[in-house]
């Protein structure tokens, strides 16, 4: 090993750590000793992180209230840093936060971090252009069997079962913290970005089941096949063609095909 | 009053760092504003809003590319999807050019997010020399690197702060950014002459100067470009333009953001601090 990758080992230890063992190769004078010059590197780097991690997650921030400065240093502790955009530590925050102590003990927690991850992540994902109904106008009545459409590839499905959406609207509004209510079985939130403006809604089952196929590229006879499971087979046809509107008014939907499945 | 000195790239005059907070105001009431520099790592993002900004800002302004994860320093291999990332924005944007900082930034795949000093001895400059290569190699162009604020030295150093910056430019044959505050701030926390560093810089190879505020924490100094421009660090930009001559010059503003008006200011005062030194250059 190269001398100046020792020391660039024993360096970040020193920042890393704790409680780090003096660096030898260090070099104190009357301004300031050694330990308390490496200190500013050791402050800074969890100052850093603390901060961007604060940007990234504000619904968490007002869930998690005082304990909020705790978790994210414990997280920070536990995990250092690994890509070259600060932004990019909050990546980890969810599944630490499922399984680290004592923070596991309040599930909430964690899904208040996908939550809030998922939204900055939708924030600068790759654009691509939505499909509109204008676009679809000249599908041909007898083709819609075969249409397939491709969901934004950013576009999020997720199931909470607290009512996390409120504590991060609450935060972006700056308004008080809600109440945190458990929902008798998982909802569905739906996170993506229209245009500019990432946007998040709860989903209800049938359009979690028709969106969810639409996402496996299943043809629209069959997602008004799955309606059908829902609503029965005389309104399903009028169901999907309510959630297709509302996708496409949503700009969920980045292109579409006409192909026949195949038997 | 000095003489020109010639430069492979053109000065671009007095610019701002491009944060979010400025945006819209930058874009209505550009002022004197002459070019911006952007953080590079802030816009190497597949899409959405940063890039439709930065495309506007493209089309008022020459734009420099100013990285901070670049990690030039670090025994780490080069982060070939960063490079990659680094030259698809370059091609988007054609900046005027593109800078980062001398220093390391991590190592073991750990990102300290810290601008880390370099042991100023022969085994760092070779192997900083080295990869400024592999990095212009990819980029196809020059780089500039910048001075930075440092708090740390190590005791086996064989040379000074500036010996080694000017001999990584040379060997490597890349640029220079100067940040004046820097010098400033490491001058006093290590107890060097900042004279004697802008002495010892080749004046042909600085391409950009930085401006920026620190604070005091405790006996040391801290680049926080978080406050304005103190007196000290004016007087040593215009010992730098003395020295160096018409060299694009901007100021870095990172925190405690204030209104525009008062960063624009600050850039009118460069101005008018350098205006005198620089009549009779070209």
């Amino acid at each position: 090993m190269s001398t100046l990758r020792a020391l660039q080992q024993r360096t970040l230890q020193a920042v890393l750590d704790d409680k780090p063992p003096r660096l030898r190769e260090l070099r104190g004078d009357g301004l300031a000793n050694a330990s308390s010059r490496m200190d500013v590197y050791r402050q800074g780097y969890r100052i850093r992180l603390r901060t961007a991690l604060e940007a990234e997650f504000p619904g968490l921030r007002l869930l998690a209230g005082k304990r909020f400065e705790r978790l994210l240093e414990s997280y920070v502790a536990a995990h250092p840093s690994g890509h070259y955009n600060i932004r990019w530590h909050g990546a980890g925050l969810a599944a630490f936060l499922e399984y680290a102590r004592p923070w596991c003990a309040r599930p909430a927690l964690a899904e208040m971090a996908r939550l809030d991850w998922l939204i900055s992540t939708a924030f600068d994902a790759a654009d691509e252009a939505a499909v509109s109904a204008m676009d679809l106008a000249g599908v041909p009545a007898v083709a819609w069997a075969d249409l397939h459409l491709r969901a934004q590839a950013h576009l999020q499905i997720v199931p909470f079962t607290r009512n996390v959406e409120a504590f991060r609207r609450a935060a972006d509004a700056d308004g008080p913290r809600p109440r945190l209510r458990r929902h008798r079985r998982p909802r569905h939130l739906l996170v993506w970005r229209q245009a500019l403006a990432v946007r998040y809604r709860p989903v209800e089952d049938d359009e979690h089941c028709a969106l969810t196929a639409a996402m496996r590229d299943e043809s629209f006879a069959l997602l008004c096949d799955r309606m059908a499971e829902h609503h029965g087979p005389a309104n399903a046809s009028r169901r999907m063609a309510q959630l297709l509107r509302r996708w496409l008014d949503d700009g969920l939907m980045a292109g579409w095909r006409l192909q026949q499945d195949s038997m | 009053m000095i003489a020109s000195i010639p430069r492979s790239l053109p000065c671009l005059g007095y610019g701002l760092g491009l944060r979010v907070e400025y945006y819209e105001a930058l874009l209505e009431h550009p002022g004197p504003v002459e070019w911006l520099e952007i953080v590079s790592e802030n816009y190497m993002v597949p899409g959405g809003r940063p890039l439709v900004w930065l495309d506007r800002f493209r089309q008022r302004f020459p734009l420099a590319m100013h990285g901070v994860s670049l990690s030039i320093g670090s025994t780490d291999p080069l982060d070939d999807g960063y490079l990659a990332r680094l030259a698809a924005l370059a091609h988007r944007i054609e900046p005027a050019w593109i800078s980062d900082h001398l220093c390391w930034t991590g190592v073991q795949g750990v990102n300290l997010h810290d601008l880390m000093p370099l042991p100023y001895t022969e085994e760092a400059l070779a192997h900083v020399v080295e990869r400024v290569s592999q990095v212009q190699e990819v980029l196809g162009r020059r780089i500039l690197l910048e001075n930075v604020s440092s708090y740390i030295r190590f005791a086996d150093a064989q040379l000074t702060e500036w010996e080694f910056l000017s001999a990584v430019a040379e060997r490597a044959d890349c640029l220079i950014l100067l940040d004046i505050n820097n010098i400033h701030v490491s001058a006093h926390n290590h107890g060097f002459s900042p004279l004697d560093y802008l002495d010892g810089v080749p004046a042909a190879r600085v391409q950009q100067f930085h401006l920026a505020g620190h604070e005091q924490g405790g006996p040391l100094l801290i680049d926080t470009h978080d406050a304005p421009v103190v007196d000290a660090v004016w007087q040593l930009y215009v010992e730098a333009v003395s020295r160096f001559g018409r060299v694009s010059t901007m100021i870095e503003r990172d925190d405690h953001m204030p209104p525009l008006a008062e960063l624009l200011a600050e850039l009118e005062h460069a101005r008018r601090l350098a205006a005198p030194l620089l009549q009779d250059a070209a």
